[in-house]
């Protein structure tokens, strides 16, 4: 455990937060693990016990194949993968500097831990000894100044260049030793840990990355790549040396290896393959997980386990078209949304109800509000008002692949009828959609987790330097008080001072916003009861150093 | 017949020429954008247009058709000005190098300003050295060079020609550079000279994946075939002998039952009863290494839907053709003749009354390898009917031009037994 004195002083200031009850526990994790206190240092200033389960109590089994249903697709450079799912298979083999638990809390990972300065504009990153890549190379700065160039290289064209080479240059990487990396931004950012565990940001071995992994899968992680055949199968294989312990006190992973099967996008026969026990588990990390949730809830030797997410179907409205420039047709749309009922039947009541703010109750920066009741009366004075006392015909346009979005377009159009909204339902294939998702009027788009509330905001809600809206800004709201209090929170790190911005920013979104949110979705990870020690992450990543098999 | 048979043969490739254009064309003018399904909906222009680039997507629709009937490694090979061939490696990788002096083998990489050319010589050494010289220079001022990089693409490098452009060099760190890849000609061999070329979606060549698809489907076909057609030709002959009788009635409408019940019904049902239900068999087929044959309980349900499906279809029609052919004249005059029952069935109606059948199943051997496709994704069976729906979702042009030509070929090529095997049932038939 770090000495007192070495602490980052906000440490000092969250724990005095604690402990006067401003901030929940698990804010004080959240953020005093942000700056670099160690997660175990955390926990125990919390006063919690550590949530590493007591497993030497339990006899854990070692050894077994983990069989997992998961699309198996065409990999070259880890950084440049664009779906998830190619992550699953090689986060067994290659890691990341952090890692971001099931309670968003983010820990140290191939790092030993890290250090912010007090501006958040310097990041000490202390690499931890001793860790060896599978073909006995050793990890040193010298893989993590060559991955970082790799995200931030435009030849290599990673996603990574446009979130972390927003604010980090080549130029700001600083070697400072063999096991300590500088990271020196262009501004301030909080969100440097969460990035360093975004899925493509795997780190590669310098001595031997030539662009293609699969022809020399070289990482740190704990199983070695067997076999990867696109669309068909892989197979990754324990290794004897990887540096994590067990808690027997021996080196992980528990099993012996992992079979990855590409069944193909059908769900049918995935879901009859884990009813059966072929599979012990099924990758829905770019799947829905709908179908597999309502066919297995009831199955008694399958493990379904619920994670809350950040996961919305945004009902945007264009606010540079008539009739949603005015802000009373959108607040009358708004009004329409009987949230309980949509979640109820789009979703099975598997989430929470939203509340028109991109921003949810398990962001560390939400700000309780009174969600918005469900009122035609209301939503059809405020028509008048605007002009349109026999109400409007509008087009909705939603994908219809996404069986949640169109369930809840139809309830909208059912429930906004009496408001005088004529809802015209436009369904297309998602590949349509996503054509464009910034263009049409009125749609129905998802937005997946993020981890922290400015995100979101940052992307969906803001303008360039030139007052013209970003790229992901689908309904070109742009409001300067909001961007003004967004721009404050982005550079504020203490919580209080954080949430009071953010009641104000959830506020003015509320009032006239461009989007409402009737429900954040849960997502499912489904496990055969004989797989144990399974966390469900809401990115449903594939976490499974320290998954164990039952003896069968 | 030798002549009859040739003369199909030169019907079948041109056959599968003109297919393969209307292959070709279809996928050209249908909506989609290959690179967006392989990458997902949210890359940047620059991603998208490099991912066309790199699989030579953005040449003309005649070029990329012969490039994908002839190969491109004899106009790559104009290009670089040496001969290209392709090896594979220990791991099982295909890899294009082009050929120098002395047998060594030659792939290039651009470091910064510098090109390097990578060698391996003939008894497996490699080794890295710089190749500055062999830059060529464009008239209009500019340098150029064709070679073949690490990802078998013939490409064209510039340099001192367009903006600069910081690479990040291992060792050296960030080196300006003034040009980089300009052009992209994957290579290939061509499917005239039996290399299909490389999936668009997996990255895989197209000849590794297709023959394991086809044999999976193949046997999964054929086992169903084997069993359909005995016993729905004899139980087809038994009800058309006793035509109106309690088993006939039992039999065609049982029969016609289960054909007119979808497949993916009849999948689901089964799996529901024989997997969730009485949990006998698996409702899914998961192959591992030695598929299909290590789990042939995962077969069992695959096999009975498309049993069930094939059996009162060829039952219906058997039954049909047998009751005619026992109503006409010269059945009646057998049997005036005094000729035992028997006989009078298997040596003169039976070979009459199996022509229609014999169409008709020859016909669906085609349905069998096609449609099973259904049956396929149900039971998530690896095999060449999903391999051709997964690659027309992704507009994949490599796998699905490889796998229709299969299609042709096995659709003209039980026509042409279908015509072979009327000649023995009925001599009036006669090919010339």
């Amino acid at each position: 455990m770090r000495q007192e004195g070495k602490l980052h002083p906000l440490v000092k200031e969250l724990k005095l937060d604690l402990e006067t009850g401003k901030l929940s526990r698990r804010e004080f994790l959240r953020y005093s693990t942000l700056v670099g206190l160690s997660a175990t240092a955390a926990f125990g200033m919390a006063g919690l016990a550590s949530p590493r389960k007591l497993l030497a109590a339990q006899i854990i089994h070692r050894g077994g194949t983990l069989k997992v249903s998961s699309p198996i697709q065409k990999v070259t450079h880890p950084a440049q993968f664009s779906w998830v799912a190619p992550s699953q298979q090689l986060r067994q083999v290659a890691e990341y500097l952090t890692w971001t638990d099931s309670n968003n809390i983010t820990r140290p990972y191939l790092l030993e831990n890290w250090e912010a300065s007090e501006d958040l504009k310097t990041w000490t990153l202390n690499l931890r000894q001793g860790v060896k890549f599978n073909n006995r190379d050793e990890f040193t700065a010298d893989d993590v100044l060559f991955t970082m160039n790799q995200w931030l290289d435009k030849d290599v064209g990673s996603s990574l260049l446009g979130m972390v080479g927003d604010y980090l240059d080549p130029t700001g990487i600083e070697k400072t030793s063999n096991h300590q990396v500088v990271l020196h931004l262009k501004r301030a950012e909080i969100a440097v840990p969460e990035h360093l565990f975004h899925y493509p940001a795997l780190i590669l071995n310098h001595r031997t990355f030539e662009g293609d992994f699969i022809k020399r899968p070289h990482g740190t992680g704990p199983y070695t790549l067997e076999m990867y055949r696109e669309g068909e199968r892989c197979v990754v294989k324990r290794r004897e040396d990887y540096w994590q312990m067990g808690a027997d006190q021996n080196p992980l992973p528990y099993m012996d290896s992992i079979e990855f099967i590409d069944m193909g996008a059908e769900m049918a026969a995935q879901i009859s393959a884990i009813r059966a026990g072929e599979i012990d588990t099924i990758d829905l990390s770019d799947a829905g997980g709908t179908d597999v949730y309502q066919a297995l809830k009831d199955d008694p030797d399958i493990n379904i386990q619920p994670a809350t997410t950040s996961q919305a179907r945004v009902l945007r409205m264009r606010a540079d078209l008539k009739p949603w420039t005015d802000n009373r047709v959108r607040k009358a749309l708004k009004l329409c949304q009987h949230r309980e009922k949509i979640l109820a039947l789009a979703y099975f009541g598997q989430g929470i109800q939203g509340q028109d703010f991109h921003v949810y109750p398990k962001h560390p920066e939400y700000c309780k509000k009174d969600t918005l009741q469900y009122d035609t009366e209301k939503a059809k004075e405020l028509l008048k008002e605007a002009g349109y006392p026999d109400g409007l015909d509008v087009n909705l346009a939603v994908g219809s692949e996404w069986t949640d979005v169109v369930r809840f377009a139809e309830v909208l159009k059912q429930d906004a009828a009496p408001a005088g909204f004529r809802i015209n339902i436009r369904t297309m294939p998602n590949s349509q959609y996503w054509e464009k998702w910034t263009e049409v009027d009125l749609g129905i788009t998802p937005w997946t987790h993020r981890p922290l509330g400015t995100m979101v905001l940052n992307l969906a809600f803001t303008a360039d330097d030139t007052g013209k809206p970003v790229a992901w800004n689908e309904t070109r709201w742009v409001d300067e008080e909001f961007s003004k209090l967004l721009n404050q929170a982005n550079g504020t790190l203490d919580v209080d001072e954080r949430r009071k911005i953010f009641c104000k920013l959830e506020d003015i979104q509320m009032e006239r916003g461009s989007i409402g949110i009737p429900y954040w979705r849960n997502v499912w990870m489904v496990t055969r009861s004989r797989v144990e020690n399974v966390e469900s992450h809401p990115n449903l990543y594939m976490l499974f150093n320290t998954v164990w098999l039952k003896k069968s | 017949m030798a002549k009859f048979i040739i003369r199909r043969f030169f019907l079948l490739l041109l056959t599968m020429f003109l297919v393969s254009i209307a292959v070709f064309l279809i996928a050209e003018s249908s909506p989609g954008n290959v690179a967006r399904n392989v990458l997902g909906s949210f890359i940047t222009p620059e991603q998208e247009a490099s991912f066309l680039a790199q699989m030579g997507l953005d040449k003309p629709i005649w070029q990329r058709y012969l490039y994908w009937l002839t190969g491109s490694d004899w106009h790559a090979e104009k290009k670089v000005g040496l001969s290209l061939k392709r090896i594979t490696t220990r791991k099982g990788f295909e890899e294009w190098w082009a050929v120098g002096e002395g047998g060594n083998l030659l792939r290039w990489k651009m470091e910064g300003e510098d090109l390097i050319a990578l060698v391996k010589t003939p008894d497996l050494e490699t080794f890295e050295r710089p190749a500055n010289d062999r830059w060529q220079t464009y008239p209009e001022g500019g340098s150029y060079f064709w070679g073949i990089d690490t990802a078998n693409h013939a490409v064209r490098w510039e340099k001192g020609s367009g903006e600069t452009v910081w690479n990040f060099v291992m060792g050296s760190g960030w080196m300006a550079a003034t040009g980089g890849p300009a052009e992209y000609i994957p290579l290939k061999k061509g499917f005239v000279r039996g290399d299909p070329g490389v999936s668009l979606r997996t990255g895989r060549p197209v000849s590794k994946s297709i023959f394991v698809r086809l044999r999976n489907s193949l046997v999964l076909a054929g086992i169903a075939f084997a069993i359909v057609m005995p016993i729905a030709l004899f139980l087809g002959i038994l009800a058309g002998l006793k035509e109106g009788s309690l088993p006939d009635r039992f039999l065609s409408i049982s029969g016609m039952m289960f054909s007119v019940i979808p497949e993916f019904a009849t999948g689901i049902f089964l799996i529901l009863i024989f997997s969730h239900w009485l949990d006998l068999v698996p409702g899914a087929t998961v192959f591992g290494e030695k598929a299909p044959w290590e789990r042939i309980d995962m077969l069992i349900l695959p096999v009975l839907t498309l049993t069930l499906i094939e059996l009162g279809y060829i039952l219906r029609i058997t039954r049909a053709s047998m009751a005619e052919v026992m109503r006409s004249s010269y059945i009646r005059t057998a049997f005036l003749k005094g000729l035992p029952y028997w006989r009078v069935v298997f040596r003169h109606a039976v070979r009459n009354a199996l022509i229609a059948p014999i169409t008709v199943i020859m016909l669906h051997v085609n349905w069998l390898m096609g449609g099973i496709v259904i049956v396929e994704v149900v039971f998530g069976y690896p095999g060449l009917g999903k391999y051709l729906l997964d690659s027309a979702l992704y507009k994949d042009i490599n796998a699905l031009e490889a796998g229709t030509m299969i299609m042709v070929m096995v659709a003209v090529g039980t026509q042409l037994i279908a015509d072979v095997i009327y000649t023995f049932l009925n001599p009036r038939i006669r090919y010339g």
